[in-house]
């Protein structure tokens, strides 16, 4: 263990000096005391043997200098000096301190913070015992497998265990006096012993207590449930409590921050088990019920498991009541479950983090080359002194590593500050709300992995930023340099500084075309006519209790509760839907083959749909263009009748009016003739950005209605945000276990603006950050290099040259740099931002001149303004005293 | 003769290691040693010997540690470690050569 023994003593006396010192001088203290021993022996008074020792020893300080050296003869001890030396160099300089850890910090900040996104989504596996073991399983043709598929493949034994989740109900909790609907995570019975979720109190309950069979009322709850809705109350284990008007028993709470099986940060807050009282389609068989989770047996691979899984699958197949091809055979995922939950990666989230990758990388360019710019033209300033080391026999590869000292200094302060500026930026991400139907909690922290992503790019950024000036500061041919004492008149025309700023430039004009354009898609976004007025409704969401109610007394307390909203001061109509547009309820989609009177034999066709009530058109702000819209008497016992688009009519009618025709319908048992009573303006259904579809509505009172969920909207003239209260009130008096939740419209659809206002949010910011970086080294590169040109500028002004005219001058320096960069940044944004097109809505291009032209100005109007000060300052010189300096 | 200036580059360094190998000892007691058992020919001066010991103790070939001598005073005493050992055995075994074949150069030639 020699080099362990050698390492410690040289870091000892690296770090510890003054340690080190003080034990020298301890030992030659020793040393004299024992020759003064000696002496005395010898016969000597302590007085002369003192003297005697003393004089024997000599100067001590001149050969403690070559103890010492032997210290040193370290690449370690160089770096100690070096850091000391560059530190005070960097020190005398604050602007460039303050200037390069700003920049380094924000480029590593966005960097990190990207990463540990990236990190969080798509590398992190769930919280579960030994994770490496879950696999996802994803039979073909739906995401979801049936009960029956579950219990078959559960019981095959192929894998360890097959569990399976659902996130897409809803479950009314009783808070109080009032319900508040839920999004549970609805579980099969061996879900927690297949997976094995981390427990923080209490327990996860077994295969055994919640097979869907018994019923079982018993329910985990998150800790962040456990903290916000029980007050963190440790006898709430055991308590039940109300959900769906049912008591649930809570068997245990889960540890903090759990990373969810479902993936994307989603952390239901309650878990159940399935049950038939629950999901009363439960048994069908079919019906598509929960994504599968498996977990592999001790020693099997992914490889054997998916072997023996299909194999089973197979055997069950053959065992189905049904033996068709149902799919159930046939694997389309079966990989190990990483950050998301079916593993194939969700296109737009993952390319999103692609595109956001490459943009804080992009930044973190621009804040190198501010740094590698700064630094030459310290390096620049200190020409002479370099050239007089060079030239006293300093060794080149010693003076480069003097050089990027400096880098490392502002490597690690700029670590330090991105650390500083990232935690509260991840802080900032995990707190913020997004209207999703249940808790996100990205759980973005700085771990091992993310602070050494950080490191990683720190060192990067040091050797970029640092090693290409110390190169050019050292290559410098010696004699010229000397002589003429760093001040000619003329510099050259095309230097490494200029390089940079165009690069710079070139950069971020790509980095803020890319930004407006998403700030633009929001625009378009926001102005995109829905095709219904959201400005003056509100919504209700009514989620009743399963089974509480019949059809008859559903409708009854719909109606009930209509009549009582439409009494609301303000309100001018009120109608029920089953489904709101451009929300999470957003109706289903069809795609048959029908008979339409008149037409040929089986056209098939798409269409949305959902079941509204009468007036509902009118409430939505939405034009009836032919015929009706629905009325009371549309009930059961009426003839069926449907009202479609001008989309609809426009596809499969040929553009006549088909109003009182007959088209069949699929129902519940085979075809329904329906006849057509109206048609209605076009309006949109699932995303703003989708392409015209055509829609078939029913009418509510017609349709079997057993959806637990209906709306209720409001119409007012008023400002809507007036009637969330009132409409709370009302309706949630009529049965406290029915949850009530009251939205504006505007707020209802929030979900439907997310994804551009997340990309014009943080698209947009990371743009306005690389320009101002970028400005920030135009700036530099332009004042530099008017102050090298000074005794220039002082010439032309004592020959006659005006102040304008040396403005003038040093403005053409800086157009010449902008000028290129930005012709460099718009050829490369028309090579390189054509894959944005997937982020962008309809009729907006990734070659939008506005956005084009826009950005060209704003950035041509920030460069003069950042090199009009250095002009300015230029143009104010007193020449006589530039030139009296030679 | 006799001036430490004068032994050769690295002959010092030999010389502590093998006043080390019976036990340790402190810097005054090896450079006393070397000049009892060379019969004062070689006279070790501090200037020469701290920077020795030090070097020895960089390169691991011995390690220091504070103690006591039998007159109760404090002193910093050397050991020799395992690879110092080792490096005394091929070290001994080369000046052997060398000053043989030193020995015979300037008898026959």
């Amino acid at each position: 263990m020699r080099w362990v023994h050698v390492l410690k003593l040289r870091a000892r006396s690296l770090f510890r000096r003054a340690a080190v010192e003080r034990d020298l001088a301890r030992e030659l203290h020793s040393h004299i005391e024992l020759q003064v021993e000696e002496y005395v022996a010898r016969g000597m008074s302590p007085e002369q043997a003192r003297q005697a020792a003393l004089r024997e020893f000599g100067g001590i300080a001149r050969f403690q200098d070559d103890v010492r050296d032997t210290w040193h003869a370290s690449l370690l001890g160089d770096l100690r000096r070096d850091l000391r030396y560059a530190w005070r160099g960097l020190s005398r300089r604050p602007l460039l301190l303050v200037v390069s850890i700003l920049s380094i910090g924000l480029g590593v900040a966005v960097n990190t913070t990207v990463f540990a996104l990236a990190k969080t989504l798509f590398l992190s596996p769930p919280s579960a015992r030994d994770a490496g073991r879950l696999v996802n399983i994803r039979l073909a043709r739906s995401s979801h497998a049936s009960y029956e598929q579950w219990r078959a493949l559960s019981t095959s034994g192929a894998l360890a265990g097959v569990a399976g989740y659902q996130i897409e109900s809803e479950v009314n909790w009783l808070r109080g006096d009032a319900a508040v609907t839920l999004v549970p995570m609805l579980v099969t019975a061996n879900f927690f012993d297949v997976v094995g979720v981390p427990v923080g109190r209490g327990r996860a309950f077994t295969a055994a207590e919640a097979r869907a069979e018994l019923d079982p009322r018993v329910v985990v709850v998150s800790d962040g449930f456990w903290r916000s809705a029980l007050g963190a109350d440790s006898s709430a284990i055991g308590r039940a409590i109300m959900l769906n008007g049912s008591p649930y028993t809570i068997v245990g709470v889960l540890a903090p921050h759990i990373r969810g099986i479902f993936g994307y940060g989603s952390a239901p807050e309650v878990y159940l088990p399935l049950s038939k009282t629950l999901l009363p389609y439960l048994g069908e068989p079919g019906a598509p019920i929960v994504q599968l989770v498996g977990r592999l047996r001790d020693g099997q691979t992914v490889g054997e498991g998916r072997a023996a899984f299909t194999a089973a699958a197979q055997r069950a197949e053959g065992m189905m009541a049904s033996p068709a091809d149902t799919g159930f055979a046939r694997l389309e995922v079966f990989a190990p479950a990483r950050g998301l939950s079916q593993a194939g990666p969700p296109g737009s989230v993952a390319a999103f983090l692609a595109v956001l990758l490459v943009i804080v990388g992009l930044i973190l360019c621009i804040a190198c080359a501010n740094v590698a710019g700064l630094l030459l033209a310290r390096n620049a300033e200190r020409r002479h002194e370099i050239a007089l080391r060079l030239a006293l026999g300093a060794g080149r590869a010693r003076l480069v590593r003097q050089l990027l000292t400096e880098g490392l200094w502002l490597a690690l302060i700029g670590t330090a500050g991105g650390v500083a500026i990232a935690a509260p930026l991840m802080a900032v991400l995990n707190g913020a709300s997004l209207p999703f139907p249940m808790p996100i909690d990205l759980g973005l922290s700085l771990d091992a992995s993310v602070v050494g992503y950080a490191v990683m790019l720190i060192i990067v950024a040091c050797v970029l930023s640092a090693l290409v000036p110390a190169l050019q500061a050292t290559r410098m041919a010696l004699a010229p340099t000397l002589k003429d004492d760093g001040r000619t008149v003329v510099g050259p025309r095309m230097t490494l500084r200029r390089l940079l700023a165009i690069g710079q430039v070139a950069v971020s004009l790509t980095l803020l075309i890319t930004a407006t354009l998403f700030v633009r898609n929001l625009a378009r976004t926001q102005s995109l006519d829905p095709g219904f007025d959201t400005a003056h409704t509100a919504v209700a969401q009514v989620a009743f209790v399963q089974d509480r109610y019949t059809r008859e007394t559903r409708d009854a307390m719909v109606e009930t509760a209509l009549d009582r909203v439409r009494a609301i001061p303000g309100v001018v109509s009120a109608a029920a839907t089953t489904g709101v547009p451009l929300t999470i309820h957003a109706g289903r989609t069809t795609g048959t083959t029908i008979r339409i009177e008149g037409g040929k034999d089986g056209v098939h066709v798409e269409f949305s749909g959902i079941d509204v009530g009468p007036d509902y058109f009118a409430t939505m702000g939405m034009r009836t263009v032919s015929g009706r819209e629905f009325r009371r008497t549309d009930d059961q016992g009426a003839t069926p009748v449907a009202i479609v688009n001008e989309e609809f009519v426009r596809r499969y009618f040929g553009g006549r009016d088909p109003v009182g025709r007959t088209m069949d319908l699929p129902g519940d048992s085979g075809a329904v003739p329906t006849e057509i009573v109206g048609v209605v303006s076009n309006a949109k259904h699932r995303t703003l950005g989708e392409a015209t579809r055509a829609a078939v509505y029913a009418s509510l009172g017609q349709q079997n209605g057993d959806s637990r969920i209906v709306f209720i909207i409001a119409r007012t003239a008023a400002d809507p945000s007036m009637l969330l209260r009132p409409m709370r009130r009302v309706i949630g008096q009529l049965d406290v276990s029915t949850a009530v939740e009251v939205r504006t419209m505007r707020s209802a659809l929030a979900f439907a603006f997310l994804p551009s206002r997340v990309g014009a949010i943080v698209v947009g910011s990371l743009g306005v950050l690389g320009l101002v970086l970028a400005m920030i080294g135009l700036f530099g590169v332009i004042s530099f290099g008017a102050s090298r040109r000074l005794r220039e500028i002082a010439i032309r002004m004592s020959l006659g040259a005006s102040r304008a005219g040396v403005i003038g001058l040093v403005l053409r320096d800086a157009s010449l740099v902008a000028g290129i960069g930005m012709a460099l940044g718009i050829a490369a944004s028309l090579a390189v931002t054509r894959p944005l097109a997937a982020f962008l809505v309809e009729g907006l291009s990734v070659r939008d001149p506005l956005s084009y032209l826009g950005t060209v100005v704003t950035l041509a109007v920030v460069a003069i303004a950042s090199s009009w000060i250095p002009a300015w300052r230029a143009a104010r010189i007193d020449p006589v005293a530039v030139l009296r300096q030679e | 003769m006799g001036k430490p200036s004068d032994l050769i580059q690295g002959t010092l360094d030999l010389l502590i290691l093998k006043t080390l190998t019976a036990e340790p000892k402190h810097g005054w007691a090896i450079a006393k040693r070397i000049q009892q058992v060379s019969e004062d020919v070689l006279q070790i001066t501090q200037g020469s010997l701290y920077p020795a010991l030090h070097r020895l103790d960089q390169q691991g070939l011995i390690s220091a540690e504070w103690g006591q001598t039998e007159t109760g005073r404090e002193a910093k005493f050397y050991e020799l470690t395992k690879t110092g050992r080792a490096a005394l055995k091929t070290e001994t075994a080369q000046w052997e050569r060398l000053s043989a074949a030193v020995g015979l150069v300037l008898r026959n030639a």
